[in-house]
């Protein structure tokens, strides 16, 4: 074993530098993994250290609808039967602001929470200035708010503003607050006022939507007890109960999901340093043939001479799992901002500190040196075959025929990748479908590359000597051809990839704002409201508003042919439990279309009749004829389902309903309207009709849709960014590779233009060749990317996110020159080499 | 103790199956200095290889101080060679990313040797390289190269000591000193030598001469082979 280590060592500080590219290809991956890692167990602990902060309380019991007696009663009786506790109720809900002066002609909608003076009972806020939170700030209409409002409304801290009919000082910025919602999604800012101006704002009218909550804190060993015993009194009510812990679960358990899929790009990352890792061995073990024959001429068992190669393996896979560690921190104290900022969006976490954490470190450096290992095996068991005869005779190296050791290392990587990715994602599934999805993508990029490389050749046959021989080089013995198309291919590939999705998405949007489609749309409209609002938009922008009744319905039952369901919690089960939005009309909108039964067809049946959408078919197994059990109003509804359709969520113009009822039997509950209008082009015009409606109407909120799409625009931006990030690491891998695969076959492109010299072609004709070949090569690189790439949008936009695919010529054409570009400049000047030195040195040190 | 019986050497030239060495019978007594001589294509270098246990005869076989080399496998070859076969090639085969003393060391380090550095020190000094011990191969001409290779093939006193054209890629005077050290060799440390070369006057030096035309072997003495050389 001494010998074997002393050679390892030996043999390493001689060939260190020809083989640093096995480690750069290895601290890629493992920093990419060990930085993801990393960046999401901080985010992790930052969120789970202060989840009682995050609700705010132990156990919160929830309400969409006013508290029925039945269900006030349910709970003040369980809570009193509790020996210690406080409880404190709390309001939430969507609405809109506006300056008191009127000069401002501006309203937005903001998430307005109305609290008690216990609120909260963990946690605290944080105000602008160090100004300390007291309840007191609330009382007799105080407001807090955060800073994102005043600016939008263009107010100041002592200035007034409306909501509903309550009109309110703010006095503070809120900078942390205590049992937000997490999420960078909101639909406007939080404002904080009393519960009790909450309630006499006039707000909480007929139909409106929001969360009316009972916080609750009772010592740490009833919390469980407690919930179980909430739950089981309320299955009936459409109330939800949940503990912290219930909270900390649900985080834990999807950012242990973020983490473990996100480190699965980082696995993808590290089979690409893989191929690199595969390449290098490859090359290197050629060059160490003669070495590997004198060890076994001097009595080296193949044993001890594999052992030495191995020992060099795990120690550069460690050394560049380490050098990965390093970038990755290094990548954590310099993180862009813009990467951050969504997180630190999320109340409650704005301290958000990054750092490598212990067990992503560990975590990388082991993969580092189990997929060095994995990978450098193929190529380090061909030393077995290398014969000591090689030293007096050529050609009696290597079988290249199919025998039982290949065979068992294909089989041992393809486990132990399954196993690492698995491992990675903690799931073995998981680990099974990305191994297949990238063997497969692996694959086809493969197959084209070949069939590219292949019509290349054909047609570079005919042209003359140096593209002639330029394309010859991408067929020769030993190429690095399909390693460097792979690995620039798929890199590519996933950028250009990405692009065009978010393009496609992009144009799904805008779709929905084109000329004749809403873009704001007013809800929580009542009944003796509708008159007003329709006259007041006729006389602001010469539209009548479509008003669409609404109702809030629960599905409490199904009597049918396949399914019966008698209670409540039957329905939640088959997830189709919770409140709907539901309208009733006589016609079809454009949107819809009728795939089984009769809409509203023959005569009115005794009767409600309903029809579903295709999705609660599927959910609750639905039969034409079925009967439905709703709950609208506290009242009992039975409703034949007549008919099934199917609703294009894109086409946001006639809105959506998951129930559509016929007209005769809602008509005399008590609704609220929802409206659809195009809202003036000009900003200005907008904010004051905006301002306009919520003056005149209080509880009514206007959503601005441009708003909307601005803000989903922005997610959709901050995702593109991180994915690119990652393509374009898998590019700077691919590159790497191209240049590795340059230096391995550089020696031998030395000696032949060391020859092409000695034979009489000048300079230009091999710089000619370089050209041609590192184009070419790009280029091919480009294609397998771009043609990947709308392979994978295609089927992205058509299965997963459900919107019309549109190639993007823009993206694919600047995809596909840059990757041709960057590769024929890497490796022409990669190769710069060859034309500088003489030939006589070559072919003498030869 | 060196015996070939009806070992013989076939391979496959195209479709067509060529005889490199023919049948042939050999034994060479322990401490014997044996000239494999012949021209380009003989068969000498094949010959040498089979008793180096580098390749394998397609008949026959071959004893190594009564181990019947052919039955043995790849590992156990190694072994053997390290310990009772040194080998020196005409391009000295040294590796090229060890220094001079590193090269004569890894025989002895393979065989576990205790005191492996000071022997190398020695066998280095043996053939006049001490000043020359830390550097590389290409840092030495070639008459040294070879040198560092004959001390490396001594390494673990083996008592047989296999050289295939040593001084064929040298000048006459490196040429000289090489077959000079083989001699002392062989002498004072009653190895069995066996040279493969074209060479007369380098072939009429040995005990026995084996001449090789078209793969067929036999004896012939010093003075008939001098005497066909004029």
């Amino acid at each position: 074993m001494r010998f074997v280590v002393r050679m390892a060592v030996r043999e390493l500080r001689a060939s260190w530098r020809r083989l640093a590219f096995f480690f750069v290809c290895v601290a890629i991956g493992v920093g990419t993994i060990v930085a993801l890692r990393s960046l999401i167990q901080g985010v992790g602990v930052a969120m789970t250290a202060e989840t009682r902060a995050l609700t705010a309380a132990d156990v919160v019991i929830v309400s969409e609808q006013p508290w029925s007696a039945a269900a006030l009663a349910i709970v003040d009786e369980t809570l009193a039967d509790e020996p210690v506790i406080t409880a404190t109720k709390s309001t939430e809900m969507m609405t809109m602001a506006r300056p008191l002066d009127e000069s401002k002609a501006v309203a937005r909608v903001v998430e307005l929470r109305g609290v008690e003076a216990a609120f909260p009972f963990y946690g605290a806020f944080e105000l602008e200035g160090n100004q300390p939170y007291r309840h007191d700030l609330l009382l007799n209409g105080g407001a807090l708010v955060r800073s994102e409002l005043l600016t939008q409304l263009d107010v100041e801290i002592g200035e007034k503003i409306v909501i509903g009919n309550g009109t309110f000082e703010i006095r503070g910025v809120i900078t942390r607050e205590p049992g937000g919602q997490l999420g960078a999604f909101s639909f406007g800012p939080r404002v904080l006022i009393d519960r009790d101006d909450l309630v006499s704002a006039g707000l909480l009218q007929f139909g409106t939507r929001a969360e009316r909550q009972v916080l609750v804190r009772v010592p740490e060993e009833r919390i469980e007890t407690l919930v179980g015993l909430l739950r089981a009194r309320l299955a009936d009510e459409a109330i939800r109960v949940r503990s912290y812990r219930n909270t900390e679960n649900r985080i834990a358990r999807n950012l242990s999901r973020a983490e473990n899929y996100l480190s699965l790009i980082g696995f993808v990352i590290v089979i690409l340093g893989g191929i690199g890792v595969w390449s290098v061995t490859r090359v290197f073990v050629q060059q160490r043939i003669r070495s590997v024959a004198v060890l076994k001429c001097v009595g080296a068992t193949n044993g001890q001479v594999l052992t030495i190669y191995v020992v060099q393996v795990v120690a550069l896979g460690l050394v560049g799992s380490m050098l990965g560690v390093g970038l990755a921190g290094m990548l954590l104290a310099f993180l862009p901002e813009s990467l951050s900022e969504p997180a630190t969006m999320v109340p409650g976490i704005s301290d958000l500190s990054y750092g490598l954490t212990a067990s992503a470190v560990a975590q990388g450096i082991a993969v580092g040196i189990i997929v060095s290992l994995l990978f450098s095996l193929g190529p380090l068991l061909e030393m077995r075959t290398i014969k000591p005869l090689s030293l007096l005779r050529w050609g009696t190296v290597t079988n290249s025929t199919l025998n039982w050791g290949q065979v068992g290392v294909v089989v041992a990587l393809t486990v132990g990748l399954v196993v690492v990715a698995s491992w990675q994602a903690a799931s073995w599934e998981a680990g099974f479908w990305v191994c297949g999805g990238f063997a497969v993508v692996s694959f086809v990029l493969h197959l084209v590359g070949r069939i590219l490389v292949r019509l290349v050749k054909s047609l570079g046959a005919r042209a003359g000597f140096p593209v002639q021989y330029a394309v010859s080089n991408l067929a020769r013995p030993g190429n690095q051809t399909r390693v460097v198309l792979l690995s620039v291919g798929l890199g590519s590939f996933f950028i250009i990839g990405i692009h065009s999705v978010q393009a496609n998405l992009a144009n799904a949007f805008a779709m929905e704002i084109r000329e004749d489609s809403p873009d704001m749309f007013l809800v929580d409209i009542q009944q003796d409201q509708s008159d007003g609002v329709t006259g007041l938009l006729r006389d602001r922008i010469g539209q009548e508003p479509r008003l669409l009744p609404v109702l809030r319905a629960r599905v409490t039952g199904v009597t049918g042919q396949r399914t019966n369901l008698t209670t409540a919690r039957e329905v939640r089960r088959r997830g189709v439990g919770r409140e709907y939005t539901v309208t009733y009309r006589g016609q079809l909108e454009a949107n819809e279309r009728v795939v089984e039964g009769e809409f509203w067809g023959g005569g009115q049946e005794q009767r409600a009749e309903v029809s579903v959408e295709e999705s609660v078919r599927e959910r609750l197994d639905l039969e034409i004829g079925d009967i439905l059990r709703f709950e609208i109003l506290g009242r009992e509804i039975l409703a034949t389902v007549s008919s099934v359709r199917t609703v294009d969520w894109d086409d946001s113009r006639s809105g959506g309903f998951m129930f559509l009822f016929r007209p005769g039997v809602l008509e005399d509950a008590p609704h609220s309207f929802i409206a659809f209008l195009r809202g003036p082009r000009e900003p200005r015009e907008r904010a004051a009709l905006q301002r306009d409606l919520v003056a005149q109407f209080p509880n009514v909120s206007a959503i601005d849709g441009l708003e909307v799409i601005r803000t989903v625009r922005r997610i959709l931006n901050y995702a593109t960014l991180a994915i690119s990030m990652v393509g374009g690491i898998a590019v700077v891998s691919g590159i790497l590779i191209l240049v590795g695969a340059v230096a391995m076959t550089k020696y031998q492109r030395l000696y032949e233009t060391a020859i092409f010299r000695t034979l009489g072609a000048p300079s230009r004709a091999i710089g000619l060749m370089l050209v041609v070949e590192y184009t070419t090569l790009g280029t091919l690189a480009g294609l397998i990317g771009s043609l990947g790439a709308l392979g994978l949008t295609w089927g992205l936009t058509r299965f997963l996110l459900e919107i019309n695919w549109e190639p993007v010529a823009l993206v694919n054409v600047a995809g596909f020159s840059l990757t041709a570009l960057t590769v024929s400049v890497v490796g022409v000047v990669a190769s710069l080499d060859v034309l500088r030195k003489k030939p006589l040195r070559i072919l003498v040190g030869d | 103790m060196i015996e070939l019986r009806n070992v013989s050497k076939t391979v496959v030239s195209g479709s067509e199956p060529l005889t490199i060495v023919q049948p042939l019978d050999l034994s060479v007594p322990a401490g014997r200095h044996v000239s494999i001589f012949g021209p380009s294509g003989s068969g000498k270098s094949t010959l040498l290889s089979l008793i180096a246990g580098l390749d394998a005869p397609t008949t026959g076989n071959i004893h190594i101080d009564g181990v019947d080399i052919t039955e043995l496998d790849e590992d156990t070859l190694a072994r053997l060679r390290g310990r009772k076969i040194g080998v020196v090639f005409q391009f000295f085969h040294l590796v090229p990313s060890l220094t001079a003393f590193e090269n004569v060391l890894i025989p002895l380090e393979i065989a576990g040797a205790i005191d492996a550095q000071r022997r190398a020190g020695v066998l280095l000094d043996e053939v006049g390289l001490q000043d020359r011990a830390h550097h590389y191969p290409g840092q030495l001409s070639g008459g040294e190269q070879q040198r560092v290779a004959i001390a490396r093939a001594l390494a673990n006193e083996p008592p047989i000591l296999l050289a295939d054209e040593p001084t064929g890629n040298l000048d006459s005077t490196n040429g000289r000193h090489i077959v000079e050290l083989l001699q002392r060799v062989q002498s004072s440390r009653g190895t069995t030598v066996m040279l493969v070369t074209h060479d007369i006057e380098l072939a009429s030096v040995a005990d026995v001469v084996l001449r090789m035309r078209d793969g067929k072997a036999e004896k012939v003495t010093a003075d008939g082979l001098r005497r066909e050389g004029r």
